[in-house]
């Protein structure tokens, strides 16, 4: 047993973990008690627990929480305290979401495309998740303004 | 008639329930669940509530109201929804029927989710299957009558503290009652006067040219929930105290634990049995089919759960459960089996007529100047939902069992817990979290029996999930099926014969319900009633021995025979030389069928030819009452792949309700019609499903996402009084795989007779 402590959403959390490699959507879920970020996969294919860590994208299925120590993570609970950034208000106005299940995933791969400068349709040439309800028109639709 | 509105007792329990949660801080204004510190309890988001009159909304079918409808002297509207929220839309839908006839705002108006009950008659608030794209389209009149009774009592409480007798002096505006001296009373204000009123019976109706709401596109309440991580799924269920179980099934389907492993350090172990009427295929009730290993959190029990070594029974009839045997047996089928008999066991093999008979066809059929004579084959599909089976049990012996499940039927769930625990109704209550995706899956049972089987055992409560390669490869699959299908033509191109034969696993027949002559109807739904002028027909189903689970999977049967019926039409069309647009217009009668096909035509541009590299193809069909008809536009085919360009989809449901969410619907059900034609699969070998994970099983991402129009053609209200609307949830699947199979004709010449496309397709990481 190994304690963890790890900064999400701007605050500390001290985890107690029996192996450092469990994976940060584990932790976050599990330890943390924060569920906005899902499974889908556990094999970095669709996308669904994508977490920012110091800004970047990262699938936090397959990333080790001992990797995160010293890292600001930022799940889809801290992309804003009220619904107010702009890919958030942007897939509210469109109607995005169907059963919702892949959107915590959907909006941090924007976010975080955001955050490496891209704008608008170049924004969807760089998230790639995987949405089985088949809402990436109004995905597109919905980045287009970003 | 319609049966009167009537008190409902049940709201107390509502009630309680909603003062000990006005503590704590909701998330959403009309969230279902809201989490707490230290674990998450149930309760309705409402707002504060001093004293609620209770109108219960009804129905003219006892056991299928699923609805309730409060109105709070603190001028709320609260209406209690027992259908689940799985992405469709449709509870929004509801409180939008009602607003428009309780003449309140639609954004007044509270949806929560219902509790089911087995209460007989059914009390308003029980819920239903979440299935056969139903909820709005059978709902529709119920909301309508009960929000106009309302509303009615309302007035004739205005009425009487007014000492005046005559409705006409009423008018009614945005929950307000006023008298045309100006005098007004809020709904609030009425709401405990009106209780005390008799329910009126054919109160008046909002006639449609006034419809400020009804067919208007408005907001779904559940959305910005789902932009902010507050919405909970089953998968988000946490309580006090609870441990997590991950199962384990067998290798193989029919497999059964033979020696049960020592438990990891620190965890348990625990068999779960087959649990009557749950099981599927080769389960046999009470055998232990799987083991669920319960630790302290979802990553070391799965971890411990992979490591673990049980040893296994697997029956030697395994060995037959694979593609070569079942296409085998699909093949024997479309010639051999045993004719339908009153009063046979009319099991795997039986052959039943849908419609028509063989002397008629034959005899048509030979007036043929052409004949065309095709196979297809449709492979099994899993469902393989975003959120994985998954249920959150809290069991206390002797006392209560709660259960969180993301459930198509709550009620069901309701009934097996009864089963499992042996524990009274009024012992149980089932909470139905939102779903990440049902598809038809979660309208099963087999998860949540075994998460009710693991809570019993550990005395703890527990969530139960199954990591991703248990929900590939133990999935109740879309039936695999083998067809064929002939079909004349004469010199003048009229189809002169038809006869039509599927072979495919019975969804009904594996749950145990005795088939009709007509067959399993999960198996003919798109194959029979064809709107076209087809001449004498005979229309088989045939039931396929397989012992691989199946289920209900977005748009069933449907999705199956229209590929095929659809196919067929193409190439008649070809046959006889005509434009398979103008070749299908020719041989509709229903006004209602022409107007979908030259709408979805007209969209999608089919007066003018493609540019160059672009190949269309058309296709039109239906399914719960409503009328689909699809042009896709396809280019870049190649042997490993093609790009779907565009997609023109016309739908006539009668009315429809929330135009926005329709399109919505459309857009989905093409995007999963598209992944099922192009790469969904799913292959067994020795009883073992090959396909684990979504590597495995490949889907389209958004950069392949083609650009779609929707064409929604509205129909009267009326028009529905008795056959109901149409459904929208399922609609865009069946009439996008023979319309890509038309397309890829026109580029390659080829007929596709067989899905998918592109069999074992993979993908690649993010």
């Amino acid at each position: 047993m190994s304690t963890l402590t790890l900064n999400i959403n701007g605050k500390d959390y001290q985890v107690n973990v029996s192996n450092p490699s469990m994976p940060l959507l584990w932790v976050i879920r599990d330890l943390v008690g924060l569920t906005g970020t899902k499974y889908g996969c556990g094999i970095e294919v669709c996308g669904a627990c994508t977490v920012l860590i110091d800004g970047q994208r990262e699938h936090s299925c397959v990333f080790d929480a001992s990797s995160a120590v010293g890292k600001k993570v930022v799940t889809i609970e801290g992309l804003s305290p009220d619904r107010s950034h702009p890919a958030q208000q942007a897939w509210i106005a469109r109607q995005v979401p169907q059963c919702g299940f892949c959107q915590s995933g959907m909006l941090m791969s924007v976010a975080g495309a955001m955050n490496a400068g891209h704008h608008g349709s170049e924004i969807m040439s760089e998230v790639h998740n995987l949405c089985v309800c088949g809402t990436y028109q109004r995905i597109k639709e919905a980045a287009q303004s970003l | 008639m319609k049966t009167p509105i009537e008190i409902n007792s049940n709201c107390a329990v509502a009630e309680a329930e909603a003062g000990s949660q006005n503590k704590q801080k909701p998330m959403s204004r009309r969230g279902f669940l809201v989490s707490a510190a230290g674990g998450l309890s149930l309760a309705f988001a409402l707002p504060e509530v001093s004293k609620i009159a209770e109108l219960q909304a009804s129905t003219a079918v006892p056991g299928v109201v699923n609805t309730w409808l409060k109105i709070g002297t603190d001028e709320s509207v609260t209406l209690t929804v027992g259908a689940s929220e799985m992405g469709q839309g449709s509870l929004s839908a509801l409180a939008q029927i009602l607003a428009e006839e309780l003449m309140v705002d639609y954004a007044k108006v509270l949806t929560v989710q219902a509790h089911p009950s087995l209460a007989s008659p059914a009390p308003v608030g029980v819920s239903i299957n979440t299935v056969g794209s139903s909820v709005t389209r059978t709902n529709f009149w119920k909301m309508r009558d009960a929000g106009a009774a309302a509303r009615e009592m309302l007035v004739s409480a205005a009425m009487n503290a007014n000492g005046d007798t005559t409705r006409a002096n009423y008018t009614v505006s945005k929950g307000v009652v006023r008298h045309s001296s100006g005098t007004s009373w809020t709904y609030g204000s009425l709401a405990d006067a009106a209780s005390a009123l008799p329910v009126p019976a054919g109160a008046p109706l909002v006639p449609d040219a006034q419809f400020q709401i009804i067919g208007k596109t408005q907001t779904r309440f559940d959305i910005p929930s789902k932009t902010d991580g507050s919405a909970v799924y089953g998968m988000d269920i946490r309580l006090p105290g609870m441990v997590y179980a991950i199962i384990k099934h067998g290798p193989t389907f029919g497999s059964t634990v033979a020696t049960l492993p020592a438990a990891p350090s620190g965890m348990q172990v625990v068999p779960t049995r087959v649990v009557a009427g749950v099981g599927r295929g080769t389960e046999v009730t009470g055998a232990i089919n799987a083991v669920a290993v319960v630790g302290s959190n979802t990553w070391d029990t799965w971890q411990a759960a992979k490591s673990l070594r049980v040893s296994w029974n697997t029956p030697a009839s395994a060995a037959n459960l694979n593609d070569a045997q079942f296409l085998a047996d699909g093949k024997a089928l479309l010639t051999g089996g045993t004719p339908f008999a009153a009063g046979a066991a009319n099991g795997p093999g039986t052959v039943f007529t849908v419609e028509g008979s063989a002397s008629a066809a034959a005899t048509a059929m030979g007036a043929s100047a052409k004949t065309i004579d095709a196979e297809y084959f449709l492979p099994y599909v899993a469902h393989a939902t975003m959120e994985v089976l998954n249920c959150t049990v809290s069991y206390v012996p002797g006392v209560s069992c709660t259960i969180w499940a993301p459930t198509q039927s709550g009620k069901g769930v309701l009934s097996l817990a009864m089963q499992i625990t042996g524990m009274a109704e009024s012992q149980i209550t089932v909470h139905t979290t939102y779903l990440g995706g049902g598809l038809g899956r979660k309208a099963e049972q087999d998860f949540v029996s075994q998460a009710i089987q693991v809570a019993m055992a550990v005395g703890k409560p527990v969530k139960l999930m199954w990591p991703r390669d248990e929900d590939f490869t133990r999935d109740q699959y879309r039936p695999l099926a083998v067809v064929h299908a002939k079909a004349g033509i004469d010199s003048s191109g009229n189809i002169t014969g038809w006869t039509y034969r599927n072979v495919s696993p019975s969804i009904l027949g594996q749950r145990g319900l005795s088939l009709p002559a007509t067959g399993d109807s999960q198996g003919s739904e798109g194959s029979q009633n064809l709107p076209y002028n087809i001449g004498a027909r005979l229309t088989e189903w045939v039931w396929h021995p397989s012992q691989i689970p199946v289920g209900f999977w977005r748009s069933v049967g449907a999705s199956i025979n229209t590929f095929c019926v659809e196919n067929l039409i193409d190439e008649l069309a070809a046959a006889a030389n005509q434009d398979p647009y103008q070749f299908r217009r020719a041989k509709l009668t229903d006004p209602r069928w022409i107007a979908v096909l030259d709408a979805a035509a007209n969209l999608g541009g089919w007066s003018t030819p493609p540019s160059a590299g672009r190949f269309r193809g058309i296709a039109i069909g239906t399914a719960f009452n409503s009328i689909v008809a699809q042009v896709v536009e396809i280019s870049n085919v190649t042997s490993t792949g093609l790009r779907v360009n565009k997609v023109s989809l016309a739908i006539d449901c009668y009315l429809p309700v929330n135009p926005g969410q329709i399109e919505a619907q459309m857009q989905g059900g093409i995007v999963h019609g598209l992944n099922a034609a192009l790469y969904g699969q799913q292959t067994f070998s020795g009883g073992t499903a090959k396909a684990r994970n979504f590597n495995q099983s490949r889907m389209i991402r958004p950069n392949e996402m083609p650009q779609i129009s929707v064409s929604i053609i509205p129909g009267p209200a009326s028009a529905s009084r008795t056959a109901n609307l149409g459904g929208a949830g399922e609609l865009g699947v069946p009439t996008f795989a023979p319309a890509l199979a038309n397309a890829f004709f026109k580029a390659t010449g080829k007929r596709q007779r067989s899905l998918p496309f592109f069999p074992g397709s993979t993908m690649g990481g993010l």
